[in-house]
């Protein structure tokens, strides 16, 4: 349970320290890829509180969509059409539909742990 | 969870967390440079008197390495390569680089006083017509020409840029313009210049065109700004 949450300080901490700065150009697409990541972080801890947790469709999930994201939104560049806008709601819709179930499932089982502590 | 699952998550947390840094540290960069100037004039002034120091150091630096430059340049006339170098010279005064002196003459375009005194407006002297005299000067076997100390060469141009006369994008003194022309036969370039109509139609323009008897000795600066080579190219061997 908290070694995901180490790894994430560990990787904001080595971007930090390293220093790594991209063109300000490319920084649309990193955003988008960030937006996406998260997505599939969340949809992943949600899949695993359901116990319907795959591994090869959490990773290859995590590459597909942020190569999906960040191609959407150069295709968009390129047409004029700002397209990146879809990926921020498809991706913002789900993590909030995400956060949502994974907050119902925590109540249940809080309920269920608060229950049971009263039934002993 | 199991534990080779957690460790997939793991590295796509640090991965996440990664990439979240990065952008943090790529959008917190500008606000940095674009902050706004609000320097009042006095730290303004020593700012300017830091740079004016920068300046003067610069300019010690130029004037150092320049030295240098022409010891070169003694070393060089010395050598082996002293015809290389005597060509080169030719060259630049055959371009106008260097400064030149000989017979010639020297004639003078002024505003006509009296129509001054009558209140009439002094225009600038016209691009065209002054085109118009140098060329006709060359025509009349002028070797070197210099307006108002400024060197004409093949290259110069001589327009109109609002409302103001230019030579190569110097303006040129509205009040009296000074031509000094060297030529083999100056007596002969100034018998042909005097009976010239250019003169006349400076007159139309309330010009007084003014030319000296040939003098044994006019001395022409050289080229003051740097040739713009466009369509040459070295040879590749």
């Amino acid at each position: 349970m908290w070694l995901p949450i180490f790894g994430l300080l560990i990787g904001i901490a080595l971007g930090l320290l390293t220093d790594i700065k991209i063109s300000s150009e490319y920084a649309n697409y990193l955003s988008i890829a960030i937006l996406a990541a998260l997505d599939t972080l969340v949809g992943g801890i949600r899949a695993h509180l359901q116990n319907i947790y795959d591994e090869k469709v959490f990773v290859t999930g995590f590459f597909f969509n942020i190569i999906l994201a960040a191609s959407l939104a150069f295709l968009g560049v390129h047409l004029g059409v700002d397209l990146y806008l879809a990926a921020v709601f498809a991706f913002g819709v789900r993590l909030f539909q995400n956060i949502a179930v994974i907050r119902r499932i925590i109540l249940t089982k809080w309920s269920l742990f608060k229950e049971k502590a009263e039934k002993n | 969870m199991k534990k080779r699952n957690k460790i997939a998550f793991t590295l796509i947390a640090v991965i996440v967390g990664f990439m979240v840094a990065i952008q943090f540290n790529t959008i917190k960069e500008p606000s940095i440079k674009q902050v706004k100037d609000t320097r009042d004039s006095y730290e303004l002034r020593s700012g300017i008197l830091k740079e004016q120091k920068v300046q003067t150091e610069l300019v010690k630096e130029i004037r150092n390495l320049e030295e240098k430059l022409a010891q070169y340049e003694t070393t060089i006339s010395q050598s082996k390569e002293q015809v290389l170098s005597e060509t080169l010279e030719e060259l630049r005064s055959n371009a106008g680089m260097t400064s030149v002196s000989g017979k010639g003459i020297i004639i003078t375009i002024k505003p006509i006083e009296e129509n001054i005194l009558l209140g009439e407006n002094v225009q600038n002297v016209s691009p065209d017509l002054l085109k118009r005299l140098l060329n006709e000067l060359y025509q009349y076997d002028a070797k070197e020409i210099a307006v108002n100390g400024q060197r004409i060469i093949t290259t110069s141009v001589i327009r109109d840029i609002n409302g103001q006369t230019k030579i190569d994008g110097k303006s040129i003194s509205r009040d009296s313009i000074e031509i000094r022309v060297l030529a083999e036969n100056a007596q002969k370039l100034k018998e042909r210049i005097q009976v010239s109509e250019t003169i006349d139609n400076f007159y139309v323009d309330n010009y007084e065109v003014t030319i000296t008897n040939p003098l044994d000795i006019v001395t022409l600066p050289p080229y003051q700004n740097s040739l713009k080579i466009q369509y040459m190219e070295p040879i590749d061997e």
